[in-house]
C-alpha cells in the first residue's frame, strides 16, 4: 500500500484561529504588583515573624521547665505552646517559598498521622534516651514525625506530665531540642523570607521565579482557596466520622484540647488575607473589576463561618458526639464549600488559572 | 534562573562537537529535533504544538477536544493527538505539510484514553479504548497504510487501560491498565473504586494473545497502573495513581520486569507525602538507566534508578509532561504554566528554556520528543 494517501490533505482552516483575549476587564499587571506586595508586607511577613517570636518564647519556657519543673513553668510552656501552635495555623496556608525548603512545613508540624508514628516513634527515642538524639545534627535528619509541635504537644499534654518531666529528665531534655530545632526553622523562614519578597516586587522577570506578577499571584491564591478544603476534609469531615461514630482523636491537637481555636486561626487568617490587608487586598481588587456582589458574598460567608465557629463548644473532644453540634460542624463544613466555589468562581472572573496538570490530569 | 534561547539552542544542538542532547540521532537521520504537546488555551483552546530547539514555535494545529499524548511515527512526520478519555477523535497529522492527514473517530460504542503509538515498523497506530457497553479495555490496532482503518482489536486483558508501550522485541505490547471504570454518561466520575484491579499486562500485538499479567496485592489494590515506560532491557517504570484514603502512605512508582513480581517503591516519607498520591507521566532517560516520574499535584518530579531506588527531586510548579534527551540522565520538564525546562539528573542542574508562546499556554500531561 502506498504511502500517497498521506499527502492528500485536509485543509486546515483551524491554524487560522487566534488566540482570543477577553478585551473587557482583564486584570491588569500593576493590579497584580500591588496585590502580591500588600499581601506579603501585611500578612505573610508579620505572620511569619509572629512565628518565629513565639517559637523563641517557647524555646525559653521549655528551658525554664527543664532548669525547675514545677507547675508553674510546666502551664507557662503549655501556654507557649498553643501561643506558637495558633500562630502556625494562622500562616500554615503559605505553603511555598522558604516553608517548603527541607520539608519545614512537615517538620513543623506532620498531621494528619494516622499511623500514629508521632507517639511510636516519640517513645522509642524517649526509652532509649541516647544524648546523641538531642544534637542539632540528629534532628536535621531525623524523622518529620519526632520534631515538630505534635511530639511537643506529646510531651507537655500527656497524663501527669509533670511527673514524667521530674522523673525523667530526659524527657524534658528532649521537648528542649526540639524547641531549639523549630526557633532555628521558624527563624530560618523568615529570614529567607526577606530575600524572597523580591519575588513579588517585578512586574515581569526573565531570571526570576516568576515570569510576572500575575504568575506571582497564583501562589498567594492558591493559598487563599486550597486551604479550605483541607479544614472542611482534615479538621472537620474526618473527625465528624460516619453518623453517631465520631472519632474525637481524629481533632487536630485534640491533646491540647485546641482543635477549634485552630479552625478559627485559619479562616481569621484567610479572612485577613482576603480582605483586611489594608494596602490592597483581592476583594478590593474584585470590586474594581466590577465584582462588587461575589466580593461581597465573599465576605458575608467569612464572617459567618467565623461566627458559626465561635458558637460551638470548646474542646471539641468532649462534644463532638452531642448531635447539635454534628449538625453544626455539618453546616460549617457546608458553608466553606460554598465560600470555596466562590472563591473558585473569582479566579475565574479574574482569569487566573491555579493550577492545569495538577488539578485535571489523568 | 532562565537561559536564552540561544544557550537552549546550545544546550540542545551543539551536536557535531560537543557530542552533546541530540548528536547521535541528529547525525543518524538529519532530521530536525522537535517537540510535540497537547496544549490548552487559558480560553479553553485546545491545540497540538510543536516547538523546535531554539524554544521557537513552528506549528500549532487546533484540536477538536482536550487530547493527552501525542505519538510521533518513527520514519514519517506524522504525529498522532489522541483525544482524551471519553473523547472519540486521534488527530494525525503532517508537520512538515502542515496538514491535518486524517481525523479517526473511534468505533461506535468505543472511545479513547489518551494513549496510542505507532509499531516501530511504522505500520501500524495502535491505542487503549474503552468497550462502553462491558467497560471492558481494548487494544486497537490500525493500518498506517490504509486510511488507518482498524485491522483488529482485541481485549487489553483489564479494564481502563491507559498508556501502552512496545517493548523491545518489537512486537510485545506492555500496557497499563489502570482498573477504573468510567462511562461517559457519568462524565468522569469512577464507578469501582472499591473492586478496582489494575494490572500490567504484556499481549502479542500480532496475536493478540496475553502473554503474561502481573496484578498488584490486595493492600496495593487501590494502586492505579497508569502510565509507564521501557528501556532498551525490557525494564518497564510504572506512574501510580492512588484511589484510596487521602491519608495513606502508598508507594506510587514501581518496576517491574517479565517474570518477577512487580517492585513497588517509595520515596523517603516526606517526599512520598509531597507527592499527593498522583503521577501523571514516566520516562526513562537515554540511557535507560534513570527514571523521572512526574507529580504535578504536588509540584514535583522525582528521579530513580532503574533498579527502584530512589535519587533525587526538584521542584517544579505544575509540571508533568517528560521526554528524555539524548544525553544520559537527563530530561525536558513541561509544565502546566507554558514552560520547558531542563534537568539532569547527575549535576542536578535545572534550566529553564526560554519558550515564545502566546500567552496563557498551558502544557497537557505529555511530552513527546520527535527526533
Amino acid at each position: 500500500m502506498s504511502l500517497k494517501h498521506l499527502i492528500k490533505s485536509i485543509p486546515l482552516a483551524y491554524v487560522l484561529l487566534t488566540y482570543s483575549s477577553v478585551a473587557t476587564a482583564e486584570v491588569n499587571p500593576e493590579q497584580w504588583l500591588k496585590l502580591n506586595q500588600a499581601v506579603i508586607n501585611e500578612h505573610v511577613l508579620p505572620n511569619y515573624s509572629k512565628l518565629a517570636e513565639q517559637s523563641a518564647n517557647l524555646k525559653t519556657s521549655s528551658t525554664q521547665l527543664c532548669q525547675s519543673p514545677n507547675q508553674v513553668t510546666l502551664e507557662q510552656t503549655q501556654t507557649s505552646f498553643i501561643d506558637m501552635l495558633n500562630a502556625w495555623q494562622r500562616i500554615q496556608h503559605i505553603q511555598f517559598g522558604p516553608i517548603e525548603l527541607l520539608m519545614r512545613s512537615y517538620t513543623i508540624q506532620f498531621w494528619p498521622d494516622k499511623k500514629n508514628l508521632t507517639s511510636k516513634q516519640l517513645n522509642v527515642l524517649l526509652t532509649e534516651a541516647d544524648p546523641a538524639t538531642l544534637t542539632p545534627d540528629f534532628l536535621n535528619t531525623a524523622s518529620i514525625a519526632v520534631k515538630g509541635l505534635p511530639a511537643i504537644e506529646r510531651i507537655i499534654f500527656t497524663d501527669d506530665p509533670l511527673k514524667t518531666l521530674q522523673e525523667t529528665p530526659f524527657h524534658c531534655q528532649f521537648l528542649q531540642a526540639i524547641s531549639g530545632h523549630l526557633l532555628t526553622q521558624t527563624e530560618n523562614t523568615l529570614s529567607e523570607w526577606q530575600t524572597y519578597k523580591q519575588e513579588f516586587e517585578y512586574l515581569s522577570s526573565e531570571e526570576g521565579n516568576y515570569e510576572s506578577a500575575q504568575e506571582a499571584s497564583i501562589d498567594l491564591m492558591k493559598a487563599q482557596v486550597e486551604p479550605l478544603e483541607i479544614i472542611r476534609d482534615l479538621k472537620i469531615l474526618r473527625p465528624l466520622g460516619k453518623i453517631a461514630k465520631p472519632k474525637p482523636r481524629r481533632l487536630e491537637n485534640w491533646r491540647s484540647e485546641n482543635a477549634l481555636q485552630n479552625m478559627q486561626h485559619n479562616i481569621q487568617a484567610l479572612h485577613h488575607m482576603y480582605s483586611g490587608v489594608n494596602a490592597y487586598n483581592l476583594s478590593l481588587l474584585m470590586r474594581e473589576q466590577g465584582e462588587v456582589g461575589l466580593a461581597d458574598k465573599i465576605e458575608t460567608q467569612f464572617r459567618s463561618i467565623e461566627s458559626g465557629l465561635s458558637k460551638l463548644p470548646s474542646p471539641l473532644s468532649k462534644h463532638l458526639q452531642e448531635a447539635s453540634v454534628h449538625k453544626q460542624l455539618l453546616h460549617i463544613s457546608e458553608q466553606i464549600s460554598q465560600l470555596h466555589n466562590n472563591l473558585e468562581k473569582s479566579m475565574n472572573m479574574l482569569e487566573l488559572q491555579l493550577g492545569f496538570n495538577s488539578r485535571d490530569g489523568d | 534562573m532562565g537561559i536564552s534561547r540561544r544557550n537552549f539552542t546550545a544546550l540542545l544542538g551543539s551536536s557535531l562537537l560537543g557530542g552533546s542532547l541530540f548528536s547521535s540521532t541528529l547525525l543518524a537521520s538529519g532530521k530536525e529535533t522537535l517537540f510535540a504537546s497537547a496544549s490548552q488555551t487559558s480560553s479553553g483552546l485546545n491545540e497540538l504544538l510543536i516547538v523546535d530547539k531554539q524554544g521557537v514555535l513552528r506549528f500549532r494545529h487546533a484540536l477538536p477536544a482536550r487530547s493527552h499524548h501525542i505519538a510521533a511515527h518513527p520514519q514519517l512526520p506524522l504525529l498522532a493527538a489522541v483525544g482524551r478519555r471519553p473523547e472519540t477523535y486521534i488527530d494525525i497529522v503532517n508537520y512538515e505539510s502542515k496538514q491535518l492527514v486524517q481525523r479517526i473517530q473511534s468505533r461506535q460504542g468505543q472511545h479513547f484514553y489518551g494513549h496510542a503509538i505507532f509499531s516501530p515498523d511504522g505500520r501500524y497506530l495502535i491505542s487503549t479504548e474503552n468497550q462502553m457497553s462491558t467497560g471492558d479495555g481494548l487494544i486497537v490496532i490500525r493500518n498506517v497504510h490504509d486510511n488507518f482503518n482498524t485491522i483488529k482489536q482485541f481485549s487489553s486483558a483489564g479494564i481502563g487501560p491507559h498508556e501502552l508501550r512496545m517493548m523491545p522485541d518489537g512486537k510485545t505490547l506492555v500496557i497499563a491498565n489502570g482498573g477504573i471504570h468510567t462511562h461517559p454518561e457519568q462524565g468522569r466520575a469512577k464507578l469501582n473504586l472499591s473492586t478496582m484491579q489494575p494490572s500490567l499486562a504484556y499481549i502479542d500485538s500480532l496475536s493478540g494473545k496475553l502473554q503474561e499479567q502481573v496484578f498488584l496485592t490486595t493492600e496495593h489494590h487501590q494502586l492505579s497502573i497508569r502510565h509507564l515506560d521501557v528501556n532498551a532491557q525490557g525494564r518497564v517504570g510504572i506512574a501510580l495513581q492512588y484511589q484510596g484514603d487521602t491519608l495513606d502512605d502508598m508507594p506510587l512508582v514501581a518496576f517491574h520486569s517479565q517474570g518477577e513480581a512487580i517492585k513497588l517503591v517509595k520515596a523517603p516519607t516526606p517526599i512520598n507525602h509531597a507527592m499527593k498520591q498522583y503521577c501523571g507521566s514516566i520516562r526513562f532517560d537515554r540511557s535507560g538507566e534513570t527514571v523521572a516520574v512526574s507529580s504535578p499535584r504536588g509540584d514535583l518530579i522525582t528521579f530513580w534508578k532503574q533498579n527502584g531506588d530512589y535519587l533525587n527531586s526538584i521542584k517544579t510548579t505544575d509540571g508533568c509532561g517528560l521526554t528524555a534527551t539524548s544525553r544520559k540522565s537527563c530530561f525536558l520538564i513541561s509544565t502546566g504554566r507554558g514552560r520547558f525546562y531542563h534537568y539532569d539528573v547527575s549535576t542536578r542542574l535545572k534550566k529553564r528554556i526560554s519558550l515564545e508562546l502566546a500567552k496563557g499556554t498551558q502544557w497537557d500531561n505529555h511530552l513527546t520528543n520527535i527526533s
